[in-house]
């Protein structure tokens, strides 16, 4: 994938664009607010991570001005610490995702995958089907080969989302966000527990483990075969 | 001279001379309507007289006339008259030499004031004159001119004099509060403007600043404490993670060096999760958020957090019950009061033994909306319950659980923003954490207050 990096902090910079170019893309950077829109809106990216602080114009304005340009490419943007405006103003300008630094960069990788081939509204799937699992969201039911799975609500919501992302890596908070709306980190593992009861629920006794756990990052679901 | 330039001196010389205008004029009006109407009452009585003597003529003749005016002339305090010949001479009385019929105001020697006159001709040519003195009208004139005088004196010492009464009260209350001013400019911020106590607007002014004052000094406290919070609970952890680091140097092995940059990294984490509650807590209580308050249903709150944390509690052998309430809906900001609730939770399932049952629930009683978390673990001391709330403070028996001790904090700083109140009650056994949204809480209540601690690290 092509990728775009807007970060004035050279060493901040450094760091991801080693790291991202080491999962396998071809990353930009731009060092400033004036450089980062000059190619945010004259090459395509598949994605722009953007730092919300730069030299003029900011990010806010990039992100609004590229938007109003017409340019599609999913933006993530990134803050710094502590703002609770910050996600709203941001999704609102035109951003499609939000990370607040200091962040772990497996969080942002995941991030940035998910962005990267998040469908279209339009093409928004019905049925969605990983090996022999398969889970239809107008009917709400979920079978294993030729197994019913009964799941709770929240189970439901989760395995959609994992296989939503099938092959990517889902991390905890974007759990948190997506299926409880909670866009703040609580201390208890309860994300851990609800996937290990929907695991249970999917793969137990199954020879296959789809549910896969990536260790200091977050799940995957995928068919290993 | 400063006194003069001063409002209250310059109010006092301007109501004194108004006073004493008011008093001269009453003073000429007066003295002109009693002058009108004495010398009415003058004029009536020589009128009178003069009809008198001319029907004495008509009746008992000239002879008659003279008798009249002879005898008249005798008694004291009757009027002056005078009776002329058709020739101008003079026949009887002490008047003479007015040739001219009518009404007449004039000198005559050997009279010091001035004469009222009434000159008439009777039949034959004779012609007869009563006047009388105008002294009466001067002694007046004298009587009155003193009596206001004297008013008028009354007027400006006691205008003067209250005036500067006034004027230096004033001036003395006014050099207080601007002595209390400077001394808090100087650096005492305990100060505070001295009340009278007469409830009067000098004394309302004062009361204000004082509370504007108490609710700076709040702030600069709270500012202070969070300083002295970061500064103190902060180097625990941060002297911790350099004391890793340096073992980890000479730690021996790639696999123990792994071991320890994993728990240096675990370290840091949390360094900043309680860096970022900190943060968090201050911009919830500089209060910007207000402007974003929706409705927010209460008891779906308490769904999906028991829903989420459900599992969780039962992995610590741990009941969660969720007991929502209909109708419990209030002004807010949902993401904050999540936030709360779930701070809340957390701090019961952590501060139970396994075993324990928690239930969260919401609704509404004569006291308003509320929401509350209930457990029956072993709760807390009754003299530590108020200091719970407060930043980074932990019982005694729970220094060696995990947690910033910034949960509760958070709650009650969230309480605070929804002009809410977070209590602390021992549940017997147990504790209950309740926030009671005040009942029909006044939109006009939800203006963000100034952002005095926004700036506290926070880039936008």
């Amino acid at each position: 994938m092509k990728l775009l990096v807007v970060e004035d902090d050279d060493e901040t910079a450094a760091f991801l664009l080693r790291a991202l170019h080491e999962a396998g893309h071809v990353v930009d950077r731009a060092a400033s607010g004036r450089d980062g829109l000059l190619l945010a809106a004259g090459e395509p990216y598949d994605v722009i991570v953007l730092d919300r602080m730069l030299p003029p114009p900011d990010g806010l304005t990039i992100v609004r001005t590229i938007r109003a340009a017409g340019v599609k490419a999913p933006v993530l943007l990134l803050t710094a610490l502590g703002g609770i405006d910050d996600r709203v103003e941001g999704l609102e300008a035109g951003a499609d995702d939000y990370l607040v630094k200091p962040f772990a960069f497996s969080e942002l990788l995941a991030r940035v995958n998910a962005l990267a081939r998040r469908p279209p509204p339009q093409e928004a799937p019905t049925a969605l089907q990983v090996g022999d699992l398969n889970l239809d969201l107008l009917k709400r039911s979920v079978t294993r080969g030729r197994a019913r799975i009964e799941l709770q609500p929240r189970e439901f919501q989760i395995l959609a989302f994992l296989m939503r992302n099938a092959g990517r890596v889902v991390t905890r908070t974007m759990l948190l966000e997506s299926v409880w709306g909670f866009h703040f980190d609580p201390k208890t593992n309860i994300v851990e527990t609800h996937v290990s009861r929907l695991r249970s629920k999917v793969d137990r006794g199954r020879g296959v483990q789809l549910i896969q756990t990536v260790r200091g990052a977050g799940y995957c679901i995928r068919d290993s075969e | 001279m400063r006194l003069f330039r001063s409002d209250s001196v310059r109010l006092a010389t301007l109501y004194t001379t108004v006073f004493s205008l008011a008093v001269i004029v009453l003073g000429a009006v007066a003295l002109l309507a009693a002058r009108s109407a004495l010398k009415h009452q003058l004029d009536a009585r020589i009128q009178a007289e003069a009809l008198a003597l001319a029907q004495e003529y008509r009746t008992e003749g000239i002879k008659g006339v003279l008798d009249a005016v002879e005898e008249r002339d005798r008694t004291p305090g009757a009027l002056d008259y005078g009776l002329l010949g058709e020739d101008g001479r003079p026949l009887a009385g002490r008047l003479s030499g007015v040739s001219r019929p009518g009404w007449a105001t004039l000198r005559i020697p050997g009279h010091s004031d001035e004469l009222r006159i009434l000159s008439i001709t009777m039949p034959g040519g004779r012609r007869l004159i009563v006047g009388e003195s105008l002294q009466q009208v001067s002694v007046l004139d004298g009587v009155l001119v003193g009596a206001f005088g004297f008013a008028f004196l009354g007027v400006l010492v006691l205008g003067v004099a209250s005036g500067f009464a006034l004027s230096r009260e004033v001036q003395r209350r006014f050099s207080e509060m601007s002595g209390a001013a400077q001394a808090i400019i100087d650096g005492d911020l305990g100060r505070r403007i001295p009340l009278r106590g007469a409830g009067d607007d000098l004394d309302a002014l004062g009361a204000t600043f004082n509370r504007m004052l108490d609710r700076i000094s709040a702030l600069m406290d709270s500012l202070r404490q969070v300083s002295n919070d970061i500064a103190h609970d902060l180097r625990t952890p941060l002297t911790r993670l350099k004391q890793r680091l340096e073992a980890s140097l000479s730690a021996g092995g790639a696999e123990a060096q792994t071991m320890a940059i994993e728990a240096a990294l675990a370290d840091l984490g949390a360094i900043l999760d309680t860096f970022a509650a900190l943060l968090r807590i201050a911009q919830i209580e500089a209060g910007t958020r207000r402007a974003g308050f929706r409705s927010v249903d209460l008891s779906a709150l308490v769904t999906t957090v028991a829903e989420a944390f459900g599992p969780s509690a039962e992995e610590g052998r741990r009941t969660l019950s969720a007991e929502p309430a209909a109708s419990a809906v209030v002004d807010g900001d949902a993401e904050l009061l999540t936030q709360a609730l779930v701070n809340m939770v957390e701090n019961a399932l952590r501060h139970t033994p396994p075993g324990s049952h928690i239930r969260v629930g919401a609704g509404r009683d004569e006291r308003g909306a509320f929401l509350i978390v209930r457990d029956d673990g072993p709760g807390a001391p009754a003299d530590e319950l108020p200091r719970l709330f407060d930043r980074f403070y932990r019982l005694e028996r729970s220094r060696s659980t995990p947690g910033s001790g910034l949960g509760l904090a958070l709650v009650a700083a969230v309480a605070r923003l929804h002009d809410a109140r977070a209590e602390l009650r021992d549940a017997e056994p147990g504790l209950e954490v309740r926030i009671i949204f005040a009942q029909e809480r006044p939109r006009t209540l939800a203006i963000p207050n100034a952002g005095v601690m926004r700036d506290a690290g926070y880039s936008r």
